[in-house]
């Protein structure tokens, strides 16, 4: 047992923000993701199912964490149902799943590469929206991660400028290369920037 | 790490590594992109991937697999529905924040998790604790886990926290039960001889030898002849606190050994604060006494002894007939029982033939139970009849019994006696 929950009022504003906001990102996510329905493949509309169940999963989980869920000892079916209902949201990594879902159903449109970055730029903002509002911290903790978070973006853009040149590189072999060496440049910058930034800190703290 | 004396030791604890649920979710988002990028050959989705990727590249690489922790109750003594304070002590693990949880056992309450922020090398937190039960138990877990910079990974180290003994919570008691007859001893109770007191106790005429700051001038004056005041002496009393601890019905909580704790440890406190010599015997499965005393380390002793630690004397047969070196002569008996032991019954008759003042506190709050039926309710009006008769006996040998439901001040079943002197019958 613990304390009934003892927020102060700014750590509840601060929790409930970061709920809607979560909330916001992920229907964001589900409907930037889905629509126009009529232009996917097959299967876009059971992705949009598991998309959506997982992102109202995924929030009520956060939530669930978030007031603090309380034991039931009690054998009466409001109890059990309350158990079953805990247990059930707490049985699945529901946010990967909407990951996994919002991406399929982004492969399952035609290529729209500003549409996959925006996509991307709005699953970044739903995970930190959710580790904020797990972790009850305030968004000042991101400022050690926005070089990281703005070389990305950059990255990410870079991505869109690359396939938005079809008739630069055509074929598969050569797309095939394209791609490799993006994943390449992303893993080498991811590398490389820890280390500047490593080196930078420690020259500021001299 | 070096211990420092006189102090709690450091204890060494493994830390557990693993990913923190954001990383795992922007390894989750990371893969997806690129696996999708080479499947797909769309690069779109390698640029969905980098965010996540940049970020799960400051992963962390300087993490220890062992802390130091030091761990100590901020209390000597707990008592049960009172707050303690648990102190703890990280030593190491600098660049990282801790959260510290506890994980409370059943009859404990804890407060939140408490975070601690990385950049010292000896760090300290209070977590707030509150034991909801009397008796012998640990604390519970508490769980440290510590994150990085990040918030990519997370350590987690657990330790048991120490065994308490949290006494039971004093029941209320604002005024006391005070004999007619006290012993000669000073004290604080206004006594019905004259004595040296401070308590007013009447006028009469002076004579040789008597003190002369003491004549009352006003009385004097009227009368034309000398007269002085009297003083009431001030004297203590002996208190026997019996707890009954034969039986244990009722609601957990608030059964009937809850009940006769809680008021023995309010009688106890609230006489041993009057200045009065105050024993307890504990009835059981056998008996066990400390003879009356007084201050502060008695009254530990006390409830040492309730808390059945061995501290006393004791003996295992011949219940009904408690030890004359627990009873001083003239003592006040005040017994914490359900009366359902009929050895219990019988060691308060005797203890009524001996010539003791007792009173009985009835600590009985619940019925067998019965489903209804015609044998089942004759059945439980049978056991009410009984329960009234063992109580009528008592009363008419005497033993007044007086009932307490445990919500309320003992205060106010006891107040027919502590509003005037209880008369010693012999």
């Amino acid at each position: 047992m613990t304390f009934p929950a003892d927020y102060s009022p700014t750590l509840r504003k601060r929790t409930g923000f970061g709920i809607a906001a979560a909330a916001a990102l992920a229907t964001s996510v589900i409907l930037w993701s889905a629509f126009p329905l009529s232009t996917g493949r097959g299967g876009t509309r059971l992705a949009l199912a598991v998309a959506i169940v997982a992102g109202v999963m995924s929030i009520a989980q956060l939530a669930a964490a978030a007031i603090g869920s309380r034991d039931t000892d009690g054998f009466a079916v409001v109890d059990q149902a309350a158990r079953l209902l805990t247990a059930l949201v707490k049985i699945l990594p529901w946010p990967e799943l909407l990951i996994i879902a919002a991406a399929v159903l982004e492969v399952l449109h035609a290529s729209r590469p500003w549409h996959t970055a925006l996509l991307g730029v709005a699953l970044t903002g739903y995970l930190v929206a959710m580790h904020l509002t797990e972790t009850r911290a305030g968004a000042s903790v991101l400022r050690a991660q926005l070089p990281l978070l703005g070389t990305g973006i950059a990255l990410t853009a870079l991505s869109v400028g690359a396939a938005a040149l079809p008739h630069f590189m055509a074929g598969t072999a050569d797309t095939t290369i394209r791609i490799v060496v993006l994943v390449v440049a992303v893993i080498a910058v991811g590398l490389a920037l820890p280390v500047w930034l490593g080196s930078s800190g420690s020259s500021r703290g001299r | 790490m070096a211990e420092s004396g006189g102090r709690e030791p450091l204890r060494r604890l493994a830390v557990h590594w693993s990913l923190s649920a954001h990383a795992r979710r922007l390894l989750v988002l990371a893969v997806t992109g690129v696996v999708l990028a080479v499947l797909t050959r769309r690069a779109e989705f390698a640029g969905l991937a980098a965010p996540a990727l940049l970020l799960l590249a400051t992963w962390p690489s300087d993490r220890l697999p062992e802390v130091a922790v030091r761990i100590h109750l901020g209390a000597d003594s707990l008592v049960e529905g009172v707050t303690a304070p648990v102190h703890v002590e990280i030593h190491g693990h600098e660049p990282f924040d801790a959260r510290l949880l506890i994980e409370p056992a059943n009859t404990v309450l804890a407060s939140e998790a408490v975070d601690v922020p990385g950049g010292r090398s000896v760090r300290a937190a209070v977590l707030p604790v509150v034991p909801t039960r009397w008796g012998r138990y640990s604390l519970g877990l508490l769980m440290i886990t510590f994150t990085d910079r990040y918030r990519l990974t997370e350590g987690t180290a657990m330790v048991q926290l120490p065994f308490v003994s949290p006494y039971p919570q004093s029941a209320s008691l604002e005024s006391s039960v005070v004999l007619s007859r006290l012993p000669s001893r000073l004290g604080e109770h206004p006594a019905r001889a004259a004595g040296e007191g401070g308590e007013f106790a009447g006028v009469r005429e002076f004579v040789p030898g008597d003190r002369q700051r003491r004549i009352n001038w006003p009385a004097t004056t009227r009368h034309g002849s000398l007269h002085l005041t009297t003083f009431s002496a001030e004297r203590t009393q002996n208190v026997v606190v019996i707890a009954d601890e034969t039986s244990d019905v009722g609601e957990p909580g608030a059964s009937s050994l809850d009940l006769v704790l809680r008021g023995a440890s309010g009688a106890i406190t609230r006489y041993l604060a009057a200045r009065d010599r105050v024993g307890l015997i504990i009835f059981a499965g056998r008996l066990s006494w400390i003879a009356p005393g007084q201050g502060q380390r008695h009254w530990y002793r006390m409830l040492d002894l309730m808390m059945s630690t061995p501290g006393g004397w004791d003996r295992a047969e011949g219940l009904s007939r408690l030890p004359r070196a627990a009873l001083p002569p003239g003592s006040l008996i005040l017994v914490f029982s359900p009366l359902l032991d009929p050895r219990m019954v019988e060691a308060l008759r005797d203890l009524r033939e001996r010539g003791f003042s007792v009173i009985v506190v009835d600590v009985l709050n619940t019925e067998p139970p019965h489903d209804g039926s015609r044998l089942s309710r004759l059945t439980a009006r049978m056991w009410q009849l009984e329960q009234q008769a063992v109580r009528f006996s008592l009363t008419q040998i005497g033993v007044p019994v007086v009932h307490w439901d445990g919500a309320s001040s003992l205060d106010t079943p006891l107040a027919p006696y502590t509003r005037r002197v209880l008369v010693t019958h012999r």
